[in-house]
């Protein structure tokens, strides 16, 4: 797996390096702002961009056009946008192009090798990667008369972990249950809220964002 | 003082005032242009919005030309214009300027003009027909050149006439304007709170960015220290499980890290109140400040008592500020920072012998200085001239 990767911050730049490498993965470049990293994911064209959303040169949300930026050179390159804090603007401007390929991390779960790794192979095998804090606040910011009020909690659950990416596999694996009862979940879910069922993980994840965005401007 | 200076003195008074009555002269010109309007509007209620208009224009060139503030806001509606009592001072104000102010300053004008007229008149009186050969009065004929050299210290009489009389004739001529559109009483609170307004949003400005600052300087800095952290004891826990021999430097480089987050998260507190500051005084926060500054620098800060702790961490900032800017653009090769309390004013200057040169406006640190002192209700002055000194004082409020 070939990787670039665009973090301002040194220490934490050399850390992911060092991690991937010791972990056998191949590691093209590394960069510190949005222009090096966009020449460098022209010249070696990864598997998979690892890119902070605060560079250079105004701290803000310059990588996130810069991941955005990748995507429209290079449509099959993976993407995963760390961040130090979740903000559902960024996920929303960041899922507009599709969910595909892409991932938004919060920064501490890196921490996390097995899971971080874990999301990186996600990502990279064409799925979709959310940060559960995300999807705890589009799921918190619904209103209360909303028709997320006709699940489960279970079937909460479900749809949590199924908004952040994962495939039924596992989230039955989170859940402890079996494969058909997250599939028997999933239809209930889809047909309480009034969408139609998708087995496909990225387009599933797609339809929910969408949908729970809604019910959060709502 | 020199005979020499107070000459030069008195020459400066002297072309000043005849500057002001000239300047005054015109003013009162177009006063009386615009008595006509407000006749017609006393007629005519119609054309009332036009010459209150006027009105207020033509006092507004006047006080600017006095100095004064201005203090009232543009009035759109007449009745609020017609209910203002300061409409009724601008009309005596121009009914006076108009024709006193006027006569005044033709007067003192042609006093001025009078001097190369008089003054000149043995050079030119055998040129002019021998009917007109008079002194600037008009009388008596002049017909011999000793008569004319009398004429001629006529106009050094003028002169002396200019430059101690025509300044008296100045005071006259302002006191109605210095007098009526100085702004009343409730005016000028109205402009304190505009100003106070204009200095509270700065304040919470100041403010707002302050708390950007924080808030970039923890998550950019200091979370991403602890990330590394924890990035580099996960990639230790991997390998002790592949190969414990390499975790030991993995390990090594996530103390680091961890020593780099204390140290910048040290930094962080320290650039919100600095603990001297809250434990020791200012004067103590201000000789640590010095220490660090790589130019030498003398402090003279003895205080008695406390002020305001926002008052003293806003002259903590301001000297951290000037001792940078010292540091960094000066050149200097010391500097000094004096401290002194005197009533309810806390009064920081910061002066060093530097290239000199600095732009007040220009330069984030100086904006910097201003916006915290003007929060404050502070003011700074800077004096820079090239080849230096530069002085940098603030003054600030500090309450009782």
């Amino acid at each position: 797996m070939r990787i670039v990767i665009a973090e301002d911050d040194a220490l934490l730049r050399e850390g992911l390096a060092l991690l991937l490498r010791a972990e056998g993965l191949d590691v093209v470049a590394t960069t510190d702002n949005p222009v090096t990293f966009l020449a460098a994911v022209d010249k070696h064209t990864p598997d998979v961009a690892i890119v902070d959303v605060r560079m250079p040169p105004t701290h803000t949300d310059e990588g996130i056009q810069a991941a955005v930026e990748a995507r429209r050179r290079q449509p099959g390159i993976a993407v995963l946008v760390l961040s130090a804090y979740v903000e559902q603007a960024f996920a929303t401007e960041l899922f507009t192009q599709g969910s595909g390929k892409l991932g938004y991390m919060l920064k501490e779960r890196v921490g996390r090798i097995e899971e971080f790794l874990d999301v990186l192979h996600r990502v990279v095998g064409g799925g979709t990667a959310i940060d559960p804090e995300v999807v705890a606040q589009l799921l918190t910011r619904t209103r209360p008369d909303s028709r997320l009020e006709r699940l489960s909690p279970r079937e909460r659950d479900v749809l949590a972990l199924m908004a952040e990416g994962l495939g039924n596999a596992a989230i039955a694996e989170k859940l402890f249950v079996t494969d058909g009862a997250v599939h028997k979940h999933i239809r209930s879910i889809f047909s309480k809220l009034e969408l139609s069922p998708d087995d496909q993980t990225d387009r599933r994840v797609a339809a929910v964002l969408h949908y729970l965005r809604d019910e959060a401007k709502r | 003082m020199s005979v020499a200076e107070a000459v030069r003195r008195r020459l400066r008074i002297g072309i000043e005032a005849v500057e002001r009555v000239a300047t005054g002269w015109y003013t009162s010109f177009l006063a009386g242009l615009v008595c006509w309007p407000m006749l017609v509007a006393v007629v005519l209620p119609r054309a009332a919005p036009f010459a209150l208009g006027r009105l207020r224009a033509v006092a507004d060139v006047e006080r600017r030309r006095l100095g004064l503030r201005s203090g009232m806001p543009p009035q759109t509606s007449l009745r609020a214009v017609t209910g203002d009592p300061a409409t009724g001072r601008e009309v005596r104000w121009l009914l006076l300027h108009a024709t006193v102010g006027f006569f005044i300053g033709m007067f003192g004008l042609t006093i001025a003009v009078d001097i190369v007229r008089d003054g000149l008149f043995p050079l030119y009186w055998r040129f002019v027909p021998a009917a007109d050969a008079t002194p600037a009065i008009g009388w008596p004929l002049i017909r011999t050149q000793n008569g004319a050299w009398l004429v001629g210290l006529m106009g050094v009489g003028y002169l002396f006439a200019t430059l101690y009389l025509v300044p008296l004739m100045v005071r006259l001529q302002e006191l109605p304007g210095r007098r009526l559109l100085r702004p009343g009483p409730g005016e000028d609170m109205a402009m304190r709170i505009a100003e106070l307004t204009a200095t509270r949003a700065a304040a919470l400005d100041a403010h707002a960015v302050e708390l950007r600052r924080i808030e970039r300087a923890l998550h950019d800095g200091t979370q991403n220290r602890l990330v590394a952290v924890s990035v580099l004891l996960g990639a230790a826990r991997r390998a002790v499980q592949r190969d414990p021999s390499t975790a030991d430097d993995i390990l090594a480089r996530a103390q680091d890290a961890s020593e780099l987050a204390l140290a910048e998260l040290r930094a962080v507190v320290r650039s919100i109140l600095p603990p001297v500051l809250t434990d020791r005084s200012l004067s103590d926060a201000i000789a640590s400040l010095a220490a660090t500054c790589p130019v030498p620098v003398t402090v003279d800060a003895d205080l008695p008592g406390r002020c305001a702790a926002s008052v003293e961490a806003t002259a903590y900032f301001v000297a951290a500020e000037a001792l940078t800017n010292v540091a960094k653009h000066s050149g200097a090769s010391r500097a000094s920072v004096v401290v002194t309390r005197q009533a309810d004013t806390l009064r920081l200057t910061v002066t060093d012998d530097g290239r000199g040169g600095a732009d007040a406006d220009g330069g984030t640190g100086l904006t910097g200085i201003r916006r915290r002192a003007e929060a404050h209700d502070g003011t700074v002055t800077m004096t820079s001239p090239v080849g230096g000194p530069t002085t940098v004082e603030v003054i600030l409020p500090c309450g009782l």
